[in-house]
């Protein structure tokens, strides 16, 4: 077959040799092994506070303490680690991770109470999971069935039951509910989409993790070989029940039930990445848009402020969702990753740009995986010896790079290592 | 003439696939008078997928049966007549792309062999499992 002419036909050519986006360095596999490792403990606690909100709380009208977990989520078993595990992808422990656990107990200050921790801030900022889940819950439409469940009337029924059951005997919120029914409804439409990015991040954990360990044994050499862990995992779990229940006085609801076949890959994995990792919105704070100048696109597909197009220096700014995500990361930096960020840029300085910029060259290392994944799942082995099928093979990730042509893309900018 | 499940384990070749109508509870449905066109990936079909995919599969029912469900169409229809269209709804309820007619090639999976008649349908043998998307 002819070579590529796409502007990025070095990486397509790549992509089609089996490799990732990202160049196959021994310095990129040390940043992305090192930070999977410090995005999982925090994620441990997203995904663990993201059931714990969408099966416990709920629609607690003042939910202020919906950030402060209780221990049962903590030593709630992940799924896929430790040794109770039918499909164990991780060794480690099944409960929270000890260094999250460590973290919460001290924070950056010192050991106080939870509450005290939480006022000061000085804890995981689940805002950022929230952001995340609002990306979904506002993009909607990105494939799969889990959307249009959410406007059925089975799920109304099923939400209907269980708002009812939750304000059992409170007269002002059943009046309320009898008023604006819709405004009810969308809340726990939106706390599907909790439960559906928490058993999301439930797998990503333990996959993180273990390969962390794995770089850490020297068992994981190559980006390839990460981005290859990454697709089998994609596909051990693609068939993972997406669900939503609801604990009220001890009895479940079943507002989305197990039984609908509501799948990890499909209702969860690719909408999280096209709404998280292309799409997102404009974060305030950063940059003025104007919507009339056509600044921000009409079309929500078209938006393009997830981390494969980020500037990371501006998104570096206070409070908002990214930077909170970084601040979370740097409480859990490997020490080859904190001795590396001291050696460039303006060393600790700077510390939560350099490891964003770390992220985005990771996250680029997880949309390959999720391209390949896609590419072996609907068409054809890269070894495959048919001329049309490596033209589809072609084609495919031809479409799939056109994605990054805009200007604000970064693929061009990880392929080098100054970009930091 | 056999059902397409009796003729499917008469062929020796559809282990896995027989194994996982019965975990998805789809036994019944398969061997109602249907007719039905059910795409059967062969044993090495399965064991191409990566390690763990079957199994959690297998270990929650309607997930797995809306994968299967993506293999059978509603109605017998002949190799002739499928290469008709561009592609056909399965009761998955997503699109079966017929992507070529010589080879015969249904989605991303070859025919290996096609038009088997059953009482209640026809099978064909493909490849490769398809995935809906």
């Amino acid at each position: 077959m002819k070579p590529s002419t796409h502007r990025f036909a070095d990486v397509i050519h790549r992509l089609e040799a089996g490799g990732s986006m990202l160049p196959d360095t021994p310095e990129n596999l040390q940043q992305i092994i090192g930070i999977y490792k410090a995005y999982a403990v925090p994620m441990d606690f997203y995904w663990r506070d993201l059931l714990y909100i969408a099966e416990q709380v709920f629609l607690q009208p003042l939910p202020a303490f919906k950030y402060v977990i209780s221990q049962a989520y903590l030593d709630r078993p992940n799924s896929y680690a430790g040794a109770q595990s039918k499909l164990p992808i991780w060794r480690g422990t099944e409960k929270a991770h000890p260094e999250l656990l460590a973290f919460m107990e001290r924070g950056e200050t010192r050991p106080m109470p939870k509450i005290l921790h939480h006022l000061w801030h000085d804890r995981v900022n689940m805002e950022f999971a929230e952001a995340c889940m609002q990306a979904m819950f506002w993009h909607q439409g990105m494939g799969g069935r889990f959307n249009d469940y959410l406007e059925s009337e089975a799920y109304r029924i099923n939400a209907d039951r269980a708002i009812k059951a939750y304000f059992q005997g409170n007269l002002v919120m059943l009046g309320l509910y009898k008023l604006f029914p819709d405004m009810f409804l969308e809340q726990v439409r939106q706390l599907s989409y909790y439960a559906n990015l928490g058993l999301f991040w439930e797998v990503m954990a333990p996959v993180f993790f273990e390969m962390s360990d794995l770089y850490d044994e020297g068992k994981l050499t190559s980006v390839p070989q990460a981005m290859d862990f990454l697709v089998n995992g994609i596909f051990a779990v693609a068939g993972r029940p997406i669900y939503h229940h609801v604990f009220i006085r001890g009895e479940c609801f079943e507002i989305i039930p197990k039984g609908e076949g509501f799948t990890w890959l499909y209702e969860a994995a690719l909408p999280y990445v096209e709404a998280v990792f292309y799409r997102t919105s404009p974060f305030r704070g950063t940059k003025s848009y104007n919507a009339q100048a056509d600044q921000v696109p009409a079309d929500q597909a078209e938006f393009h402020y997830g981390i494969l197009y980020a500037d990371v220096y501006p998104v570096g700014s206070a409070g908002i969702p990214p930077t909170l995500l970084m601040q979370d990361m740097l409480h859990f930096l490997p020490p080859y990753l904190q001795a590396m960020y001291r050696t460039h840029k303006r060393g600790e300085e700077d510390q939560l740009i350099q490891l964003g910029i770390t992220f985005q060259r990771s996250m680029y290392n997880v949309t390959s995986a999720v391209i390949q994944a896609l590419r072996c799942a609907l068409l054809y082995p890269l070894d495959d010896t048919d001329p049309e099928h490596l033209l589809a093979n072609r084609q495919f990730f031809e479409a799939q790079m056109d994605r990054f042509l805009r200007p604000e893309a970064r693929l061009a900018d990880i392929q080098t290592s100054d970009y930091r | 003439m056999a059902t397409i499940l009796e003729t499917a384990a008469a062929a020796g070749m559809f282990t896995t696939l027989l194994a996982a109508v019965d975990a998805a509870g789809l036994r019944t449905a398969l061997e109602g008078p249907g007719p039905f066109t059910v795409f059967a990936p062969v044993d090495e079909a399965f064991a191409g997928l990566p390690p763990g995919t079957v199994q959690t599969l297998v270990d929650n029912p309607p997930q797995l049966a809306r994968i299967l469900k993506y293999h059978v169409l509603s109605g017998a229809h002949r190799r002739e007549e499928l290469v008709s269209r561009p592609e056909w709804e399965s009761l998955e309820g997503a699109p079966i792309p017929i992507r070529r007619a010589d080879p015969f090639e249904v989605k991303n999976a070859t025919v290996i062999n096609p038009d088997v008649p059953c009482d209640n349908g026809v099978i064909h043998i493909i490849n490769r499992v398809i995935l809906p998307g």
